[in-house]
C-alpha cells in the first residue's frame, strides 16, 4: 500500500436532496454539500465542523453510502466508491464504519447488546459462534465493558455505556476510516470525556482514522489533527486544528470562533463588546447595500 | 386557500374516476348473469340472450364503460332492472332521508363528542374523566341499530313522545321534520360521538402538556383562555381527521339503522337492490355515497388548512 | 484505561421493559380489572359457543307450534321466536356464529391487509405513493356498503359472509402495518444495521416484524368486536346466513318487527352483542396498556401544590416566619458527594435587593407503589436585581425540576415536599393555582428549551402576545398589540408588524426564541428563568440571544437564573454560579472564582473534562 496516498480523498463532493411539494408530487431538488473536496490520511482524525444546515451530516452519509453522490469523487484507497451503484461491497462496509449522535436509538431495543457485534461479525462471516463471541467480549473490554454487559438490554444501560457499545460494534470489525457524527454531542460532560479518551487510544492502538462531524468547535480542538469549517455546503476553510482554530483566516471561522463560549470569564465583557461592534457593523454594510 | 382548495380538488377527481372503474367491473364479478336472475331458473337461453341484448349486457366491456362513463357524466346512471325507473330519479328520491339523519347523527356526535373529549382531556386521571370515559367505552360498543331499537320501543312506542313513523319531509313540515330526526341522530350519535370523544381526550391531553402550555401558563395566561384557546384549537388537528372516518362510518350505520326508524333512504334502496341483484342501482348508490364521503373529506381538508398553517401549499 | 473519572453514572437497571415483554406484560394485563373482565367475558363466550349443543335447552331450529312467539316461560325462558324456536337455545348458538363469523374474517382482513401494508411501507418509493393512494381511495367506501356489495354479487352464505366483513377491515390493517413498517425502516437502529453490512431482507425481518407483533394484536382484538356489530346489522338486514342459522342479529331483526308486541324480545341478543363487543375493546385496551407499560392515571397539578408539609425542624421554620435578616444558626451544612461541606447561601444575610430565596427545597416524586424518589434535596440558593446566577448541572441533576418548582410547573406526582421558595418575600410554596396565577408574567417569567415547541403551532406570534399582555393589564386589542409590536422590537425583531401576524414556523429558531424571551417579558417580571434556553441553538444563534439577555438585563435590571449544562455559556453570561449533582448543590461562587478556585472535586472535574476552542484541555495529536 502507497504510504503517501491517503486513505480517504474526497474531490469536489456534490450531495443534493429530493424536497416533498405539497401534494406529494412536486420535488424540489436542493443541493446540499456544493463542491466539498478533503483527505484524511491513515490514522488521521479529521473534524468537520459546521452548524445546522451546514451539511456535515450529509457528507459523512455520502462517504457511508447512504445517501447519493451527484457529483464528485469518493477515493478510498484509490477506489471511487461514488460510482459503485446501488449495493455496497460488504469489503467497504467492513472497511468503513460509524458511531452515531444518539446512543439509545442506534441499538435496537429489542436485542441483547452483545447480539449487535455477534451479528455484525457473522455477517462478514468473520469466524464460527465461539469466535465470534470472544470477539465481542474482546471488543467489550477494549472500550471498557465487561462480558457481564454483553447480555443486557439497551433500557439497562446508561448513555455513556450506550456509546461504548456503539464504538465497540463499530470497532469490531477493525475498519480503516470511523465516520462519527456527533458522536458525544447527547452526553453529559463528564461521559463526553471519557469516550473522547477512548476514541484516541483506540486509535493510537489500531492507527484507525476518523471524520469526526460536530458542531462544538471546543470538541474538534481536543480531538481532531486538521479540521475542516463546512458553511452552507461549502468548505470555507481547512488546516491543521490549531492553526485554523487559532489563526483564523475566513471571515465565518472568525464569527464562529468568536462565538464559541469559551473556557474562562476573562475577558468576556470585550468579547461581548466586539461582538456587538461586528454585528453594528453588519447591520451598517446591510443598510449601505440596501440604500445602494 | 384558493390553492389549497385547486389541490384537493385535483386529486378528488382521480379518486372518483378510479371508484367508477371499480363500480363497474362490479357487474362483471358476479357469477352467472343478471338476466338469468331476472328471468329465474325456468328461463330459455334465447330468452336470456334476448334480455341481454335488451340490457346492452352484451357489447364488449370496453365500449359499455365508455358508453356508461359518458352517460354517468351526463347524470344518467341508467336504469334499475327491476323498478325500470332511471336510477338517478330513485337515488333523487331517497336521498334527502339519507342526508338528514347523517347530518343529525354528525352534529350529535360533535356534540358529544367534543364536549365528552375536552372535558375528560382536560382533567385526566381523576373520577370524571374516569366515569366519561366509561360512558364512551360503552358508546363504542353498543349496536347502534340496537340502541334505535330501544330508542324506539321506549320514547315512540310505549311513551308517545315522539311519533312511530319517523320521516317527515323537510319541506312537507319543518318541525315534525326535526322531531322525527331526534331519535334516529341519538342512535347514530352515540358512537360517532364515542370516536371523537376518544380522540378528543387524547388531543387535549396531549395539547395541555406542551412546552407551549407550560410557556403561556408561566407567563400567566388563565386556564380558561389555555384550554379554550390553545388547548382547543391545537386537539382540534387529530379531531378533524377523525370526524372524516366518523362521517363514513354513519352513512353505513344509516343504511342499516333505517330498518328501525321505517326511513326512506338509500339505504332501504341499497338492501332490496342488494338481494335483487339489480346492479345499476347497486352502482349508483356506491357512487353517491363515494362523492358524499369524497365531497366531506376535502371540507374537512380545507378546515384543516385553515386551522394549520403548516398544512398549507407554499 | 486512561478512564479514570470519578464521574461515571452507575449502572441504570430498571426492569428492561420490551425485553422481557411477554411475561410483563401477562402481569401487568393481570393486573387491571377493566382487562380482567373483558378476559372472563371472552373465556365464557368461547365456552359458551364450543359447547352450545351442551348447554342449549333445544336445537335452535326447533320449532314448536304451541307456543308462537311467547314470552318467557317456564319451558323457555327467554321466549320464542315466530314458529317457536327456543330464544335461549338461539342466544346461545348464536355465539358460536358470532365467534366463528368475527374469528374468521378477522383473520382474511389480516391475510389480505398485513402483505400489503408491509410491501407498501418497505418498498416505499412508487410502490407506496400509488399503493397509499389505493388506501385513500379505499376510505371513501364506508365498510358497511363495502359488505352490502359483496353480498350483492356473491350472494349469501357463510364464506361470504367472512369474506364480506374481512375485506371491510383489510384495510385497516394495510393502513397500519404499513404505517409501523415506515417508522421502524426510518429508525437509526435499522440504519445502523444497514452500516455494518446486514442484509435489508434480514434488518426488515429481524426488527420490523417484532415491533409489528403487538400493535396487530391490539388491532386485531378490537376489530373481532367491530366484526360483530358488522356481522350483527347484516344478519338484523337480513343479509347474513341464511335463516336456519341463528345469530344474534338475526333474532334483533325478529325482535324489530315486534317491537310493539314483544318489545322485550330485543334485550337479551342486544346484551349479548353489547357485552362481547365491550369486552373484546377492554381487551384491546389492555393488550395495549399491558405492552407500551403505560400508567393511565394522572394527578391534577394544582393538588400537587396542596401536598407541602411544613419544613422541619420549628427552629428553622421560626426563623424564618420571623423574617429575620439575621444569620440562620441552624444551617445544615449540604453535604457534598465529595465529603467536605459546600457554600449554602444561607448562612449569609438576606440582601434587601434579593428576588428569589429558596431555601432548603427538597423535591421528590412519588413512585406508584408508594415509595418516593428524592430528585432534588436540601437546595438553598438566592438571586438579587441585576444579578445572573448560573444553575450548572448535567443530566439528572434536578436543575429542570428546581426551576418548575420554582414556578409551580411540577408536573403530576412531582412535589415540594420540604423548603421555602419566596419570591420578593412572598412564599410560593403552597400556594393555590389562583396565587401563582397573580405572581406569574409579573413577578417571574420562563424561557424554555426547544425554540419551535415553546409557541402554539395553530396561533400567530402577535396573538400569543396580545393573549399574554391581556393577561396583565386591562389593555385594548389595539394597545395590546402596539406593546406587542414593543416588545419584539426589544428582543430584536426586525420586520415587527409583518412578523406579528407570522405562524412560529416562519420563524428560525433563535428568532422563535427571542418571541418565547419577549412573551416572558411582558408581564415585566422580576425574575426571569432561562431553562437550558439556548442548548438547542446553533453557537452562533446561540451567541446572538445571550448577548441579547445581557443586553435586556442591562436595560431591565431584573433577576435571572440561567440553566445550562454548558460551563462556557456559564463562563460567558453569569455573576455567580451554583453547580448541581444529583439532586443537592456542591458549590455556589461568583463565576471567576468557581472557574478559578473550584472548591469541589467534582466541579474541578467537570472544569477538567471541558473542551472549548481556545485553551487545550489535553494534548490528543
Amino acid at each position: 500500500m502507497n504510504d503517501s496516498q491517503p486513505l480517504l480523498d474526497v474531490r469536489d463532493l456534490h450531495v443534493d436532496y429530493d424536497v416533498a411539494g405539497a401534494a406529494g408530487w412536486r420535488r424540489r431538488t436542493l443541493t446540499v454539500v456544493k463542491g466539498v473536496s478533503f483527505t484524511i490520511a491513515p490514522g488521521e482524525t479529521y473534524g468537520l465542523v459546521g452548524e445546522s444546515g451546514s451539511g456535515k451530516s450529509t457528507t459523512g452519509r455520502a462517504i457511508l453510502r447512504l445517501a447519493d453522490v451527484s457529483g464528485g469523487q469518493v477515493l478510498v484507497d484509490g477506489q471511487d466508491v461514488a460510482t459503485l451503484g446501488r449495493r455496497t461491497p460488504l469489503a467497504y462496509r467492513r472497511a468503513v464504519q460509524a458511531v452515531y449522535q444518539d446512543p439509545t436509538a442506534s441499538l435496537n431495543p429489542r436485542h441483547r447488546v452483545g447480539r449487535a457485534l455477534t451479528e455484525t461479525l457473522a455477517r462478514h462471516g468473520l469466524g464460527d459462534r465461539d469466535a465470534r463471541r470472544r470477539r465481542a467480549a474482546e471488543a467489550f473490554e477494549q472500550v471498557g465493558l465487561t462480558t457481564d454487559h454483553l447480555t443486557r438490554y439497551p433500557s439497562q444501560l446508561s448513555g455513556g455505556q450506550l456509546q461504548r457499545v456503539a464504538v465497540a460494534r463499530a470497532l469490531v470489525l477493525e475498519p480503516r476510516l470511523v465516520v462519527c457524527d456527533e458522536a458525544v454531542s447527547a452526553l453529559d460532560l463528564s461521559t463526553q470525556a471519557q469516550i473522547l479518551a477512548l476514541l484516541s487510544d483506540l486509535q493510537a492502538a489500531s492507527g484507525v482514522s476518523y471524520l469526526f462531524i460536530t458542531h462544538d468547535l471546543g470538541v474538534v480542538r481536543h480531538v481532531a489533527h486538521r479540521v475542516g469549517v463546512l458553511r452552507g455546503g461549502e468548505l470555507v476553510e481547512q488546516g491543521a486544528t490549531r492553526q485554523v482554530l487559532d489563526h483564523p483566516q475566513h471571515e465565518y471561522t472568525r464569527a464562529l470562533l468568536a462565538a464559541s463560549p469559551s473556557s474562562h470569564p476573562d475577558g468576556r465583557d470585550e468579547r461581548r463588546a466586539e461582538r456587538a461592534a461586528r454585528r453594528a457593523a453588519a447591520a451598517q454594510a446591510t443598510t449601505a447595500q440596501e440604500a445602494a | 386557500m384558493g390553492k389549497l382548495v385547486a389541490y384537493r380538488l385535483l386529486f378528488a377527481v382521480p379518486q372518483l374516476l378510479v371508484i367508477s372503474i371499480l363500480v363497474f367491473s362490479l357487474t362483471y364479478l358476479v357469477p352467472g348473469s343478471p338476466a338469468a336472475a331476472m328471468l329465474g331458473t325456468s328461463a330459455t337461453p334465447e330468452a336470456i340472450a334476448h334480455v341481454e341484448a335488451q340490457l346492452g349486457l352484451d357489447r364488449p366491456p370496453l365500449e359499455r364503460f365508455v358508453e356508461w362513463f359518458g352517460a354517468l357524466l351526463t347524470g344518467d346512471l341508467g336504469t334499475s332492472f327491476r323498478a325500470g325507473m332511471p336510477v338517478t330519479d330513485l337515488l333523487a328520491q331517497r336521498l334527502p332521508a339519507t342526508l338528514s339523519v347523517v347530518a343529525g347523527g354528525i352534529v350529535v356526535a360533535l356534540v358529544l363528542g367534543v364536549g365528552a373529549g375536552v372535558f375528560t382531556g382536560t382533567r385526566p386521571g381523576t373520577l370524571a374523566d374516569r366515569l366519561v370515559t366509561g360512558g364512551t367505552v360503552l358508546g363504542l360498543a353498543i349496536p347502534e341499530f340496537w340502541l334505535g331499537l330501544l330508542l324506539t320501543t321506549v320514547f315512540a312506542v310505549q311513551l308517545g313522545w315522539v311519533p312511530i313513523v319517523a320521516w317527515t319531509p323537510l319541506t312537507a313540515d319543518p318541525l315534525a321534520w326535526m322531531r322525527g330526526l331526534v331519535l334516529p341522530s341519538l342512535a347514530l350519535g352515540v358512537t360517532g360521538g364515542a370516536i371523537i370523544a376518544r380522540q378528543t381526550r387524547a388531543a387535549m391531553v396531549t395539547s395541555m402538556s406542551a412546552p407551549y402550555a407550560d410557556t403561556l401558563t408561566a407567563a400567566g395566561v388563565p386556564r380558561r383562555t389555555q384550554i379554550a384557546r390553545y388547548g382547543v384549537k391545537n386537539a382540534l388537528v387529530p379531531v378533524l381527521a377523525s370526524t372524516g372516518v366518523t362521517f363514513a362510518i354513519l352513512i353505513g350505520v344509516s343504511f342499516v339503522v333505517e330498518k328501525v326508524f321505517a326511513l326512506p333512504g338509500l339505504g332501504s334502496l341499497m338492501l332490496t337492490s342488494v338481494i335483487g341483484q339489480d346492479f345499476p342501482v347497486v352502482q349508483g348508490v356506491v357512487l353517491v355515497t363515494a362523492t358524499l364521503v369524497i365531497v366531506v373529506n376535502l371540507v374537512i381538508d380545507i378546515c384543516y388548512g385553515l386551522i394549520n398553517p403548516q398544512a398549507r401549499p407554499q | 484505561m486512561s478512564n479514570a473519572v470519578i464521574l461515571d453514572p452507575a449502572d441504570r437497571s430498571p426492569a428492561g421493559t420490551q425485553a422481557r415483554g411477554v411475561v410483563q406484560a401477562w402481569h401487568r394485563l393481570r393486573r387491571q380489572p377493566s382487562t380482567l373482565f373483558a378476559v372472563v367475558v371472552v373465556a365464557v363466550l368461547v365456552v359458551v359457543a364450543v359447547a352450545a349443543p351442551l348447554l342449549a335447552p333445544y336445537a335452535p331450529e326447533a320449532t314448536d307450534f304451541d307456543a308462537p312467539l311467547s314470552g318467557p316461560t317456564a319451558d323457555h325462558p327467554l321466549g320464542t321466536a315466530d314458529l317457536g324456536q327456543d330464544l335461549l337455545s338461539q342466544l346461545i348458538y348464536g355465539a358460536r356464529t358470532a365467534l366463528v363469523v368475527a374469528g374468521g374474517s378477522v383473520l382474511v382482513a389480516m391475510l389480505i391487509g398485513v402483505p400489503i401494508g408491509l410491501v407498501l411501507g418497505y418498498k416505499g418509493g412508487w410502490y407506496d405513493r400509488i399503493g397509499s393512494r389505493g388506501l385513500d381511495i379505499a376510505d371513501a367506501l364506508p365498510g358497511l356498503m363495502v359488505g352490502f356489495v359483496v353480498i350483492a354479487i356473491l350472494g349469501r352464505g357463510m364464506a361470504v359472509l367472512v369474506l364480506a366483513i374481512g375485506l371491510v377491515f383489510c384495510m385497516n390493517f394495510a393502513r397500519m402495518t404499513r404505517a409501523i413498517t415506515l417508522t421502524e425502516r426510518k429508525k437509526l437502529y435499522v440504519e445502523s444495521a444497514h452500516v455494518s453490512g446486514l442484509r435489508e431482507r434480514q434488518i426488515v425481518f429481524g426488527q420490523v416484524l417484532p415491533n409489528l407483533a403487538g400493535p396487530l394484536a391490539v388491532q386485531a382484538a378490537v376489530f373481532l368486536g367491530s366484526a360483530i356489530k358488522v356481522e350483527a346489522a347484516l344478519s338484523f338486514l337480513g343479509l347474513g346466513l341464511g335463516d336456519d342459522q341463528p345469530s344474534w342479529g338475526g333474532m334483533l331483526g325478529l325482535a324489530a318487527e315486534h317491537q310493539a308486541d314483544r318489545p322485550l324480545m330485543a334485550v337479551a341478543p342486544g346484551v349479548a352483542i353489547l357485552l362481547t363487543v365491550l369486552a373484546f375493546n377492554l381487551l384491546g385496551d389492555g393488550i395495549n396498556d399491558a405492552l407500551s407499560g403505560r400508567r393511565t392515571t394522572g394527578r391534577r397539578r394544582s393538588a400537587v401544590l396542596g401536598r407541602l408539609r411544613p419544613p422541619t425542624p420549628p427552629t428553622l421554620a421560626e426563623v424564618r416566619t420571623a423574617r429575620s435578616a439575621g444569620p440562620a444558626p441552624e444551617a445544615e451544612p449540604q453535604p457534598a458527594p465529595a465529603g467536605s461541606g459546600a457554600t449554602p447561601d444561607d448562612d449569609v444575610e438576606v440582601p434587601a435587593d434579593t428576588v428569589l430565596d429558596v431555601r432548603d427545597a427538597t423535591i421528590v416524586a412519588d413512585r406508584p407503589d408508594g415509595s418516593t424518589v428524592t430528585l432534588v434535596h436540601g437546595v438553598s440558593l438566592r438571586v438579587r436585581r441585576g444579578e445572573i446566577l448560573g444553575l450548572l448541572g448535567e443530566s439528572g441533576s434536578g436543575k429542570s425540576m428546581l426551576a418548575k418548582a420554582v414556578l409551580g410547573l411540577l408536573p403530576p406526582g412531582v412535589r415540594l415536599a420540604e423548603g421555602s421558595v419566596r419570591l420578593n418575600g412572598t412564599e410560593l410554596a403552597g400556594c393555590s393555582e389562583r396565587e401563582l396565577r397573580a405572581v406569574r408574567g409579573t413577578g417571574l417569567g420562563v424561557v424554555l428549551q426547544n425554540p419551535q415547541a415553546n409557541l402554539s403551532p395553530v396561533h400567530t406570534v402577535g396573538r400569543q402576545l396580545v393573549d399574554v399582555l391581556r393577561a396583565h393589564h386591562p389593555l385594548s386589542k389595539r394597545d395590546a398589540r402596539a406593546r406587542a409590536a414593543e416588545l419584539l422590537d426589544l428582543v430584536g425583531v426586525n420586520d415587527v408588524q409583518r412578523r406579528l401576524d407570522q405562524y412560529p414556523y416562519q420563524f428560525s429558531g433563535g428568532m422563535a426564541q427571542r418571541v418565547a424571551i419577549a412573551i416572558a417579558l411582558a408581564g415585566e417580571p422580576d425574575l426571569l428563568i432561562l431553562d437550558e434556553a439556548t442548548s438547542a441553538l446553533d453557537v452562533t444563534t446561540q451567541s446572538q440571544v445571550l448577548d441579547l439577555v445581557l443586553d435586556l438585563r442591562d436595560r431591565l435590571g431584573m433577576a435571572i437564573v440561567n440553566i445550562t449544562h454548558d460551563l462556557g455559556v456559564a463562563a460567558e453570561t453569569c455573576d455567580r454560579v451554583a453547580v448541581l449533582y444529583r439532586g443537592e448543590l456542591v458549590e455556589v461562587a461568583d463565576v471567576v472564582d468557581l472557574f478559578d478556585r473550584p472548591q469541589q472535586a467534582y466541579t474541578a472535574a467537570l472544569l477538567a473534562a471541558h473542551p472549548t476552542a481556545d485553551h487545550d484541555v489535553e494534548v490528543i495529536a
